[in-house]
């Protein structure tokens, strides 16, 4: 019975190889063998799909949780029912069908694309998982920080997260959507309304919809992975996205082969189901056992940065908000989430940009304009606040002399300062993509004032945790009604403004018929009604938001720090 | 320490630092069965450090670490497996109960009989009230008595203690000294690390004090006192205290900072 201990100092140091057995012994135990293969995999799987329903039920309550997979369901049968009108088939439509209905091919791309982007959006469990690694001796612990201690390894524990969350939003989100689709075709046969599709194709649609949340979520999953193992992947990865999107973009390949739940719902596309998940799943697989067992939680110093930011804060004043916005900033700075989080904040505005040219370049019949696009850019705020409510715990500021709505407000503050400018390039970009420098200055008008609004309504209606609000039922329902109603005003109202590119032809019609040359076009008086109405929506989005933060105080003012 | 005796641990040359900031300096250490070891140190002295490069949590810079024949960096599984773990402040996964966590540790390791052993350490550690509470909603004592009771239902023979009593209610802190007490007799051996200085003359046979990475002194609790009358608080205080005026001394002369 001995110990012996003594340490060198580390400049004494010779490089020695340890390549042999040091002789210790395991003194004539039994020692256990620890779980591998599908024995940890199942194991782990299934406290993992407990952990997930019980967080998502510890935030949104059993009733809420049960009505969001009803509230989605319900929406579907609302659009099954509105199908017959985008297809062409509805008594509504006139004779020219074909330039104001979409084809199956389209209306299944624009069933998929989103689903992918929403996967692609969800995957990226490698980071997920570090962040976990190092949060572990925070308030929260999760099965995936597991590995660190028990014997269990990263990939096995990051490929069973992989499959959990596949499984969950399988169950909570496509498994609804197809059941409303299911009522919207029983409804034909209680009551006058009809649509065009059908029981047999519902199968099919399910297992094309999960090959597609299968694809983006591995794809999204191997990224992550890649990026994370630093030098030469971190480098290449996303050049080998922009790279992918490139291709994609241009048309080079065909849809089918980069939304292989869109090849799975084609005619006699059905037998790629199979092959298609497999190969999913594989990818994750690959993507899995790439995560290191890194549980290092790296010690660097730090300058200064949190009194120079205060510093430059001074317009905010000298409460709290300058001191929180101030400690947010930090925040986002040392935890190397602002690259991320403008990543993700940039690529719908790219989405929506490349959807501009595409329907400045289709000629799409409907009077599209950059006043159309300008509530969207506004609208994806949503996604930067919820990483901003996800970078710290906020536990500690229980036992400080503030509140949540402060902390709130603080947050809703950083979004500005962090986000506009790029709502704003992305706005000048597609003025002049569009070429309508004129209506830019009202364009940044409706921007910002959507972007203010939907901040604040997040804000207003989940607090510091939008990551778990977005299943629970009943906040999502008034988000959606808070949402909805100023975006298509906007939008509709966005018509009234008309084609734009028709000033382009002034100078034409002049030509043509001298002085009796008039907007036929379009009507101006409603034109100007039209512009009136933005503005006052505009005005009004930003009154609201005025008044959620007021109200901030009333709805979270006795609420804890929790995220 | 003879050659002849059986460590269970063994490492060699084992050092960390992250970038120029030193950790660990390179050490050597060898422990055989049936020893109560002690690592005590101020905060921030390396102790969490050395205990999770000895148990695969982190791997060495420098060095390698052996324990019970197992390579710690090569694998780690294997090594948790048989080892028990009470990390400083870790707690069990938020939204499990305690009785599906101790499920969840108890066939990682492919422990037979899982049922009645949970059971067992539900009822030993009281918690048998908080069976269907998640642990996020524990006290933080009740959270640390999951994390000993995940280290003990497989009942290791090798155990490292990292600060293993904190948040624990006296009455709870004596059972489980007892319990260690006595699987020390049986042949166990303990690997603790703390900054209480009671424990090591209430528990351990031997003791290192670290500080700043580096092991400052190491022996019995009573070979480590220079007079009868010094206690072991004095004992701390002449070697850590000495190098915290040391740094402190340093620190004024002025560090470079990196951004």
């Amino acid at each position: 019975m001995s110990v012996s201990i003594q340490s060198s100092d580390w400049s004494d140091y010779s490089e020695q190889s340890h390549s042999n057995a040091l002789g210790s012994t395991n003194a004539g135990m039994k020692l256990n063998t620890p779980l591998v293969g599908w024995a940890a995999f199942s194991a782990t799987f299934r406290v993992m799909f407990v952990e997930e329903f019980r967080e998502n039920l510890d935030f949104a309550k059993k009733r809420r949780i049960l009505l969001f997979p009803l509230l989605v369901a319900l929406v579907t049968m609302v659009a099954t029912i509105g199908l017959q009108f985008l297809v062409g088939e509805g008594a509504a439509q006139g004779a020219d069908t074909d330039s104001n209905s979409f084809t199956w091919d389209e209306l299944r791309f624009a069933l998929h694309l989103p689903l992918l982007f929403f996967s692609l959006g969800m995957g990226s469990f490698a980071f997920l998982g570090r962040e976990k690694v190092l949060a572990r001796t925070g308030t929260k612990n999760y099965l995936l920080a597991s590995p660190a201690l028990q014997p269990l390894t990263n990939p096995t524990a990051h490929f069973a997260y992989y499959v959990k969350d596949l499984t969950y939003y399988v169950m909570l989100i496509l498994t609804p959507v197809i059941s409303g689709m299911a009522i919207g075709i029983l409804l034909e046969s209680f009551t006058d309304v009809s649509t065009p599709l059908e029981y047999s194709s519902l199968p099919r649609t399910w297992v094309a919809m999960s090959v597609t949340l299968a694809q983006g979520l591995a794809f999204s999953f191997i990224a992550s992975s890649l990026w994370l193992l630093g030098g030469w992947f971190s480098r290449l990865t996303p050049f080998f996205v922009v790279a992918i999107g490139t291709v994609i973009g241009l048309g080079l390949l065909p849809r089918q082969y980069f939304l292989w739940g869109l090849a799975t719902q084609q005619p006699d596309g059905l037998i790629l189901a199979i092959p298609a998940l497999l190969a999913s799943i594989c990818l994750a697989w690959i993507a899995s056992q790439l995560v290191l067992d890194d549980f290092e939680v790296k010690v660097v110093s730090k300058k200064e940065i949190f009194l120079p930011a205060w510093a430059r804060l001074r317009f905010l004043g000298n409460g709290p908000l300058r001191l929180l916005v101030a400690k947010e900033a930090v925040d986002l700075i040392r935890s190397g989430s602002l690259k991320k989080m403008i990543v993700s904040y940039s690529v719908p505005l790219i989405v929506l940009l490349m959807m501009a040219w595409l329907v400045d370049f289709a000629e799409a019949p409907i009077p599209i304009n950059l006043l159309s696009y300008a509530p969207f850019l506004g609208f994806f705020g949503f996604n930067f606040y919820s990483w901003l409510t996800a970078l710290d715990s906020p536990e500690h500021m229980n036992g400080l002399p503030l509140s949540v709505p402060q902390l709130i407000r603080a947050k809703v503050t950083v979004y500005f300062l962090a986000t506009t400018w790029i709502s704003v390039i992305f706005l000048c970009l597609m003025a002049w993509r569009l070429d309508e420098w004129a209506v830019l200055p009202v364009g940044l008008i409706v921007m910002i004032a959507n972007s203010i609004y939907i901040v604040c309504l997040t804000a207003f209606l989940m607090g510091l945790a939008p990551n778990k609000a977005i299943f629970d039922a009943k906040i999502m329902t008034w988000f959606w009604i808070g949402t909805v109603i100023p975006l298509l005003s906007l939008f509709l109202l966005s018509f009234t403004q008309g084609d734009v590119s028709f000033y382009e032809n002034w100078a034409d019609q002049v030509q043509d018929k001298g002085l009796q040359a008039e907007a036929v076009d379009f009507d101006n008086e409603k034109m100007a009604t039209g512009f009136k109405g933005i503005l006052a929506v505009s005005a009004g989005l930003v009154a609201a938001a005025i008044l959620l933060m007021k109200l901030l105080d009333r709805k979270w003012g006795r609420a804890e720090f929790n995220n | 320490m003879s050659d002849s005796e059986e460590s269970l641990v063994v490492a060699k040359d084992l050092g960390k630092r992250y970038g120029d900031f030193i950790a660990l300096h390179p050490l050597n250490v060898k422990v055989s069965s049936g020893e109560f070891f002690g690592v005590f140190g101020p905060n921030g002295a390396g102790k969490s450090t050395f205990i999770k490069l000895l148990t695969g949590q982190l791997r060495p810079s420098i060095g390698a670490v052996e324990v019970l024949g197992i390579n710690a960096a090569k694998s780690p599984q294997k090594l948790k497996a048989n080892i028990g773990i009470v990390p400083e402040s870790e707690s069990p996964p938020s939204y499990l109960t305690p009785g599906e966590f101790l499920q969840f540790v108890g066939k990682l390791r492919g422990i037979e009989d899982l049922d009645s052993k949970v059971k067992y350490w539900m009822d030993w550690f009281g918690l048998q009230e908080k069976s269907d509470t998640m642990c996020k909603d524990l006290s933080k004592g009740q959270r640390q008595k999951v994390m000993l009771a995940s280290a003990f239902i497989h009942e290791p023979k090798l155990l490292f203690l990292d600060e293993p009593f904190a948040n624990l209610d006296p009455i709870y802190q004596r059972k489980c000294r007892q319990w260690l007490l006595d699987m020390v007799k049986k042949g166990g051996t303990i690997f603790l690390c703390s900054h209480v200085l009671e424990m090591a003359e209430r528990m351990c046979n031997r003791m290192a004090i670290i500080n700043h990475g580096k092991v400052l002194a190491a022996g019995t609790v009573k070979g480590l006192k220079e007079s009868d009358e010094e206690t072991l608080e004095d004992v701390f205080i002449r070697l850590v205290g000495h190098s915290i005026e040391e740094a402190e001394r340093l620190s004024d002369e002025g560090v470079n900072e990196e951004e």
